[in-house]
């Protein structure tokens, strides 16, 4: 068994996600100079408590290797369950920052639920549409399954955090897929989705998002207020050019014109100190990264641990793809931490998990049968 | 997905068996990885079109964003009186102000609170203003909260910048004057550039919050004292905190003002008048060097304090501006009057030069003299005399400022239609007047200096519509009517008399002075016009005027320590306070000594008589001014 555990442990994926994540140290170093001074001062804090958060996120993931991942699915109501209450405990009694609810405190670290809410999500929905093989077809469990991913997407929309709410849903859909369901009923879906939009938009797009939104089509508008940020990102980013200003020396980031550099806006810095050339190495690890869990999705026998993988790989995805998409107004500002790269235990914790689990897919897929 | 796949297939070939599950799940698992690789290759041409194609304007930005160019104000030139006394100093003072473009909106509720707490400001009002002035196009001045606070409080807001993004304590210097509100007319304010001028002024490099002459010398040499700003180009951080500066020039401080104002003169000219205005509503008194053109003094009453101009509040100056007797006009310059009688210098120079009388013209005065209506004889107008005077000489004529004597020089005598004496004309009249400078702005260094008017015929007929009759002669004789002055143009007018006919161009400023006190712009006295009158002519005026000090109308002018010449004015004004009675001003203008003229002197009360409550007031200044001299 141990034999079989080294021969199919994905080392590729490890070394990337290792990457990544050192990038992401070397990013938070430059990007939290501006508010903690000294160099002394950036690495007993932001740089440290991510190493740590790494390392610990390290630990979970090897933790999550050696587990079977068959025992998840077993889990996957409690953790459900679990997610949707405390989604609702901070929807009540959340801290709000930047004018949503996301965080809860739990001696005295800020968690963000609705990062371990997506990483539950995948696996309840691995579980349900694994369980019912043979039922795909039906509308009944084609619904089901979406009501599933509804519920904890309205309640982190409503916190609202939009990109997350889009992140859930897009979960849902690469699953739903990938599990066979008829197309039919994804398009009636669309459609029926299409025809409400108007409705959706009056009903549901609070002043809140209404000015996110408007903030990206002209952010000009209100160049020192609601269009701060995204216009500094830009500015940042695009001033970064080929290669950059060199680390530590940008000056959109040292001088603070960005706003959550270390965490929602990270990217900025690395567009702008590192330059184009910096931005392709990231995506290059992303994708390798992307592409070796698609792979794991891919080789994959077994239902519960094929959908796994596919969710965990859209999850990574999308969260990439809003995430920079914010950053280079590609899209409306949401905040969105970008994997692996910005500061965040919550996030990182749940990303090592996902990964624990692809590797756990890879070595123990096989050991039952089915 | 799979429904594209199908109808693909079918319509190749319609017959083909449906796809295995293997199959259609490694076609999803192709597009996946195509997803993938497409969501990247968007990021990647968006991040092409920012890094590269855009990326120089985008560094452009950047660069806006952190560069930032502050003025560095050159300390405004000083103004000392002729002696070298000061009478201004810079001080600092210090206000707290908010950089709107530092401040989002969304930081801006703890630095409202405590900026509330400390000064006491409104939240809500400081938050609409900061909202106007971010959508402004200048974000970056610094918008001024409170100013003139203590240096305790400024202490504590130096303290606080540091942590309160867009706070800055903003040290200015301000005017302090010398608490002579006695020099308020003449060294005028300064004040913040107001809206209305701020489009013109940008143009000369002032900001929004910069400090402009308003009045005053302040105003008229404002580029002299403002000296040229530098500035300092500076990277700062995005709360506006400076980083480093990387290129700087200094400022060039301005240069200062001598001014021929004798500040000692000008106090006690001031308090002279003061105490002898009585309940005029303005007075003026000027003193003025007879040969250089120099003012030695120049009152105008009442006065303002200058130094309230800096913290000025909507409701002062409104009460400043509502006042009936309009503190804030110079009276000496920006208002004109009827010279009465004062006017009868130019008549007389006239009537002399023109050939009109000379010193042993004879005309006796019998109270007044009788016109009659051109076209019905029976309706005559009497044009009084102050009193039946008798047969005068001219000395005789100007020492007792006979009406009915300079009826005759101005307008000529006639009975029954025969001319009995030719008089000078209104047009040869009007003529002298501007050889003397009236109906034009002496020029002054001051601004807003009025002109006056000199109407003859063609005036009249322009102006009014009516035609010129014989009575608007006689008025216009002796200073009534249509003419109009300025206490300053009457003081030019003494000047050149006193001083062989020169019309010589009023100053308050002496000279200009750089920092280190080395001259820059030194004293040339100046002339704007000679009047063509012989001095001669003019000594036989001289003789009447000293004359009228010594036993005509104006002995009340005369001064124990020099002999002074003078000519008294009760001028009417007004509406008929029944029975042919008008308000009067008093007049009086004179020079001393009377036999070797160095200085003259104007006075002029809103309500009063010539004889009675003007001349006192000039016989007291130059015995002042004279006997200070002789003691000195």
């Amino acid at each position: 068994m141990y034999v079989r555990h080294i021969r199919n442990f994905d080392l590729v994926l490890l070394l990337t996600s290792l990457a990544l994540v050192a990038y992401g140290i070397i990013l938070i170093y430059s990007g939290s100079l501006p508010s903690y001074e000294s160099a002394a001062e950036t690495l007993a804090n932001p740089v440290a408590r991510q190493i740590t958060f790494a390392v610990l996120g390290v630990a979970v993931m090897l933790l999550a290797t050696r587990t079977d991942y068959h025992l998840w699915g077993y889990a996957a109501g409690l953790l459900y369950l679990l997610s949707i209450a405390t989604l609702l405990f901070v929807l009540v009694l959340g801290d709000a920052i930047y004018g949503s609810r996301r965080w809860i405190e739990i001696g005295g670290t800020q968690v963000q639920p609705s990062e371990i809410t997506k990483l539950a999500l995948i696996i309840v929905l691995a579980k349900y549409l694994s369980d019912r093989q043979e039922r795909l077809g039906e509308l009944k469990v084609f619904l089901t399954s979406l009501g599933i991913a509804l519920l904890p997407t309205l309640l982190v929309f409503a916190e609202p955090d939009l990109g997350s709410a889009v992140i859930l849903l897009a979960i849902w859909l690469s699953m739903i897929i990938i599990a066979g369901a008829r197309s039919a009923h994804i398009l009636g879906l669309a459609g029926a989705l299409l025809a409400s939009l108007p409705f959706i938009l009056i009903a549901l797009i609070t002043d809140y998002q209404r000015e996110r939104i408007q903030t990206f089509l002209d952010p000009e508008s209100d160049p020192l207020g609601s269009g701060f940020n995204t216009l500094q990102a830009e500015i940042g980013i695009g001033s970064g050019g080929w290669f950059g200003k060199g680390l530590t020396e940008g000056t959109q980031t040292q001088l603070d014109y960005l706003r959550t550099q270390t965490t929602d806006y990270i990217f900025s810095v690395l567009g702008e100190e590192l330059g184009f050339v910096g931005a392709m190495v990231l995506f290059a690890l992303f994708v390798v990264l992307l592409l070796r869990a698609l792979r794991t999705a891919r080789l994959c026998q077994d239902p519960f641990g094929r959908l796994t993988a596919i969710g965990i790989v859209a999850y990574i995805l999308f969260q990439v793809f809003i995430n920079v998409g914010v950053n280079i107004r590609l899209l409306p500002v949401t905040g969105i931490p970008l994997p692996f790269i910005s500061q965040g235990g919550s996030s990182l914790i749940t990303l090592f998990i996902a990964l624990g689990i692809l590797q756990s897919i890879r070595i123990h897929q096989r050991l039952r049968p089915w | 997905m799979r429904l594209f796949r199908q109808q693909q297939r079918r319509w190749r070939s319609p017959k083909s068996e449906p796809l295995s599950d293997a199959e259609r799940l490694r076609d999803k698992f192709f597009y996946f990885r195509l997803l993938v690789l497409t969501a990247f290759a968007v990021l990647t041409l968006q991040l092409l079109r920012l890094q590269v194609f855009e990326g120089e304007a985008y560094q452009q930005r950047a660069e806006n964003n952190r560069l930032r160019v502050v003025p560095v104000m050159p300390s405004r030139g000083l103004i000392f009186d002729r002696n070298g006394v000061p009478l201004v100093e810079n001080v600092p003072r210090f206000s707290v102000g908010v950089v709107p473009a530092d401040l989002p909106e969304e930081k801006e509720e703890p630095v409202l609170q405590w900026l509330e707490k400390l000064l006491g400001v409104s939240p809500a009002d400081v938050s609409k203003d900061l909202e106007e002035r971010r959508s402004s196009n200048d974000p970056y001045t610094p918008l001024i909260v409170k100013s003139g606070i203590e240096p305790e409080k400024a202490f504590a807001v130096r303290e606080a910048e540091a942590e309160l993004a867009g706070v800055r304590l903003v040290v200015e210097p301000v005017r302090r004057y010398g608490g002579q509100p006695v020099l308020s007319h003449i060294l005028g304010y300064v004040g913040q550039v107001a809206d209305y001028e701020y489009e013109e002024l940008k143009s000369k490099g002032y900001g929004m919050n910069d400090r402009v002459g308003k009045s005053g010398v302040e105003l008229q040499y404002e580029e002299v004292l403002r000296g040229t700003p530098g500035y300092r180009q500076v990277e700062v951080d995005a709360s506006g905190r400076e980083i480093s500066t990387l290129d700087s020039s200094p400022a060039v401080p301005g240069n200062s003002l001598v001014l021929s104002i004798d500040l000692d003169l000008q106090q006690k000219t001031a308090e002279i008048l003061q105490a002898a205005m009585g309940d005029s509503l303005n007075a003026v008194a000027a003193v003025m060097d007879v040969h250089t053109g120099e003012l030695l003094a120049l009152v105008s009453l009442p006065g303002f304090d200058d130094n309230m101009f800096t913290d000025i509040t909507e409701e002062q100056f409104r009460a400043l501006l509502d006042d009936p007797r309009k503190p804030l006009v110079n009276h000496a310059i920006s208002e004109v009057y009827p010279p009465g009688s004062t006017f009868k210098q130019i008549t007389a120079s006239a009537a002399l030069q023109e050939g009109v009388a000379n010193a042993g013209t004879t005309i006796t005065s019998h109270g007044s003299i009788t016109v009659p209506n051109e076209y019905d004889p029976s309706i005559l107008y009497v044009f009084r005399d102050w009193s039946a005077l008798g047969t005068l000489n001219f000395y005789g004529g100007v020492a007792m400022s006979s009406d009915v004597y300079f009826y005759y020089l101005g307008g000529g005598y006639y009975e029954n239609g025969v001319e009995l004496f030719r008089g000078l004309g209104a047009e040869r009249l009007a003529e002298y007047c501007r050889r003397f400078g009236l109906g034009r702005p002496t020029g002054v260094d001051l601004p807003g200096e009025a002109e006056g008017n000199v109407p003859d015929p063609e005036w009249k007929e322009r102006e009014l519509g009516e035609g010129w009759f014989i009575g608007d002669t006689y008025n216009f004789s002796i200073g009534q009517g249509y003419v109009t002055t300025t206490p300053l143009q009457m003081l030019q007018v003494t000047a050149a008399v006193a001083n062989g006919g020169h019309v010589m161009l009023p100053r308050v400023v002496r000279e200009i002075i750089d920092p280190a006190g080395n001259t820059v712009v030194p004293f040339v006295p100046r002339v704007t016009g000679e009047t063509g009158v012989s001095d001669e002519n003019l000594s036989v005026l001289r003789e009447g005027m000293r004359q009228a000090v010594s036993w005509g109308t104006a002995t009340t002018a005369a001064a124990s320590s020099v002999s002074v010449a003078g000519k008294t004015g009760t001028a009417e004004f007004g509406p008929d306070l029944g029975g042919g009675h008008y308000a009067t001003h008093g007049w009086f203008t004179g020079f001393a000594p009377a036999n070797d003229p160095q200085v003259a002197v104007v006075v002029f009360l809103e309500k009063g008589n010539g004889a009675k409550n003007a001349a006192p007031i000039g016989g007291q200044i130059l015995n002042y001014f004279f006997s200070r001299k002789s003691a000195g």
